[in-house]
């Protein structure tokens, strides 16, 4: 579904990521571990498309195509999810209108109608309760006034809404109590299928004993150093990153 | 037209002396303070002519043109500056006293805007409102432009009396988009306990010059609520001054201002506090796209004896262009000791990362900026009239082109 070969990007003239090279088939869930500074949201920002950053060499390819030739509203209307570190607040537009513009945008450049308004309703009522999110949710303004636990419960909302390929967690666990880390982790669990795919970036081994990897991988001064199993995480857990420090 | 008017000889002494008078104290001028930004020689160096009785009969008016007149209850119709008493009717209430009046008085106000006003006025509305009335039901006041080039002045003096709610609606409508100029005083008097909700909705087009001079003067536990929504203008000028005259009054001043082009409009506001425990609440908001400019100036002046007055300020701006221009001055002038007041100004472009946030949603960039345009103004907009917040949404989003 995914291929990273070789990314080289720069951002404010430093180099970030340093030949990140990544495989992702349908059905997986990768873990990406690593200190910080070591290039973790910069490698999210570049796949979603956040403009600033310079691609200086490789390729991403994403369902056959290349994906750095996409725009931002492109990458997600064709399945690309990331669910942000720090979701920002927008006052004045509620979630129901700004969820209601992403779907019908994802269904327009599908050939599909604009949704109808109650199956909307009906869509959102249910993916709220996944999350358990009041009913005043639907007329709030996008995260405002929302606790840290509610906004990253929010993305996970807008992920069930959308429905991506490939969704990307960016430290989505940060800042999270055990009952948030808890109704996130199933809200992924319930939404993973062997047609979709997750790529789980964190810091902290805790998330991935409710979101269990089918792969974990070790990042370290921009770049993969180390991929195997969900026993790595643990194993990083005890040793810390230190030891490649030396590589 | 300043030649033309240095021309005419009025035969109503009253008049004659107020054009000398304005010809005395000449033009605002950009070296006065308060017109420091905005150029108003531009607006008198059109060739209007001044609207008389004479042109209404030439002129047919299709009213299917204005669906908001058509669903209107009570309206008060004024085509091209002339009183409509065939598309007009208004509350029938012995309390709602209602006639077409051009309030002509003796004038010396040193003020060129007034002066002009009360010289050249045609046509004006005169209004007395009985204790004790109350109306659902808006009552608007529509000034409608047919023939190119012409300039109005309108005097409108409006009594409402104790315990009255009552709602206005002001609204220009330019249906072929024609060059002409308003000039527009009122005077409100706003007696005990009544409830006045007043919404201008300022949208002549950008071919059309403003100059509107509300004053409003309120008594004890009187509640004023205007907004000022300006959509279109080639210049809009407000100047709006309110006497807080009776304790427990309290006052709310909602603006909105959406230029495109090279759209100007200028909102100045003046708020005295002249008793103690009132309460002032002012937010105006600016959209600024093109190369359009705003501008904003708010004075709140509390007196000594004006103990335990709150008075809060907000103009927050949204620049859409490098080329578009706001100045912002907030002003207080407080003498009394035991007060709560403030005043904030802001000016921002749209933010990158709630651009971002969006377009990682699939909502491409055009429609993005308009959803957060659209929502910037929705702030000003819930505090209207829900009728004329419909009329104005519908506007930015065509504008916006959001569906």
């Amino acid at each position: 579904m995914l291929t990273i070969n070789n990314l080289h990007v720069k951002i404010d003239n430093k180099e970030i990521l340093k030949g990140f090279s990544l495989q992702i088939n349908k059905g997986e869930i990768h873990a990406i571990m690593g200190p910080n500074g070591t290039g973790k949201s910069t490698l999210g920002n570049v796949l979603a498309g956040k403009e600033g950053y310079e691609i200086t060499d490789g390729e991403i390819i994403f369902e056959g195509e290349n994906l750095l030739e996409l725009e931002a509203h492109e990458r997600a209307q064709k399945g690309l999810f990331l669910a942000f570190q720090y979701p920002v607040e927008i006052p004045g537009v509620s979630n129901a209108n700004f969820l209601k513009a992403a779907v019908n945008e994802q269904r327009k450049a599908n050939g599909l109608d604009p949704i109808a308004p109650n199956e909307f309703l009906k869509m959102m009522r249910e993916k709220m309760e996944l999350v358990e999110m009041k009913k005043d949710f639907i007329s709030r303004s996008v995260n405002q006034g929302f606790s840290g636990g509610e906004k990253k419960r929010n993305e996970i909302f807008q992920m069930a809404m959308l429905n991506p390929k490939l969704a990307i967690l960016d430290e989505t666990d940060s800042g999270l109590d055990i009952d948030a880390l808890r109704i996130v982790a199933n809200g992924v669990n319930k939404l993973h299928t062997s047609e979709n795919a997750f790529i789980v970036i964190t810091h902290y081994q805790r998330l991935l004993d409710y979101i269990i990897p089918d792969f974990v991988h070790v990042m370290f001064d921009g770049k993969i150093v180390k991929t195997g199993d969900k026993n790595l995480a643990l194993e990083l857990e005890e040793k810390g990153y230190e030891q490649f420090e030396t590589i | 037209m300043l030649e033309t008017l240095k021309n005419i000889k009025f035969q109503n002494k009253e008049q004659q002396q107020s054009l000398e008078n304005a010809i005395n104290i000449g033009m605002p001028t950009m070296k006065q303070e308060e017109w420091k930004y905005t150029y108003y020689n531009k607006i008198l160096q059109n060739p209007f002519e001044i609207a008389t009785q004479q042109k209404l009969s030439e002129t047919k008016f299709d009213v299917e043109l204005v669906p908001l007149l058509q669903e209107e209850k009570y309206k008060l119709v004024f085509i091209d500056g002339i009183f409509s008493a065939e598309l007009s009717y208004f509350p029938q209430s012995h309390k709602f006293t209602f006639w077409n009046n051009n309030n002509i008085e003796q004038s010396n106000t040193g003020d060129f805007l007034l002066e002009l006003n009360n010289a050249l006025v045609g046509d004006g509305i005169f209004i007395e409102i009985q204790d004790g009335f109350s109306e659902e039901e808006n009552i608007g006041i529509y000034y409608i432009s047919t023939i190119e080039n012409q300039i109005f002045n309108l005097k409108n003096k409006i009594k409402i009396g104790k315990n009255v709610q009552v709602k206005f609606s002001e609204y220009y409508i330019n249906p072929n988009n024609i060059s002409g100029y308003y000039n527009i005083v009122s005077y409100i008097d706003i007696a005990k306990d009544a409830n006045v909700v007043w919404d201008k909705i300022q949208d002549g087009g950008e071919q059309y010059y403003l100059t509107d001079n509300t004053f409003v003067k309120q008594d004890r536990a009187s509640v004023y609520t205007i907004n000022t929504i300006t959509v279109s203008g080639n210049i809009v000028r407000n100047n709006l001054v309110i006497d807080v005259d009776g304790e427990y009054a309290e006052n709310h001043m909602n603006g909105l201002y959406l230029l495109h082009g090279k759209d100007h409009c200028d909102n100045r506001t003046l708020v005295r506090h002249n008793q103690p425990n009132t309460n002032s609440n002012e937010l105006y908001k600016g959209i600024l796209a093109d190369n359009s400019t705003g501008v904003f100036n708010g004075k709140i002046i509390v007196a000594q004896i004006a103990q335990k007055t709150n008075a809060f300020q907000s103009n927050r701006n949204l620049l859409l262009s490098n080329d578009a221009n706001i100045y912002t001055k907030p002003q207080l002038e407080i003498f009394a000791d035991d007060v709560k007041c403030s005043h904030g100004a802001t000016s921002s472009q749209i933010e990158d990362s709630e651009l971002f946030y969006l377009q990682a949603r699939g909502i491409g960039k055009e429609m993005a900026k308009s959803l957060l345009t659209l929502a910037f103004a929705g702030e000003v907009l819930e505090r209207i009239t829900e009728k004329n917040k419909n009329y104005i949404e519908e506007k930015i989003k065509s504008d916006l082109n959001i569906n």
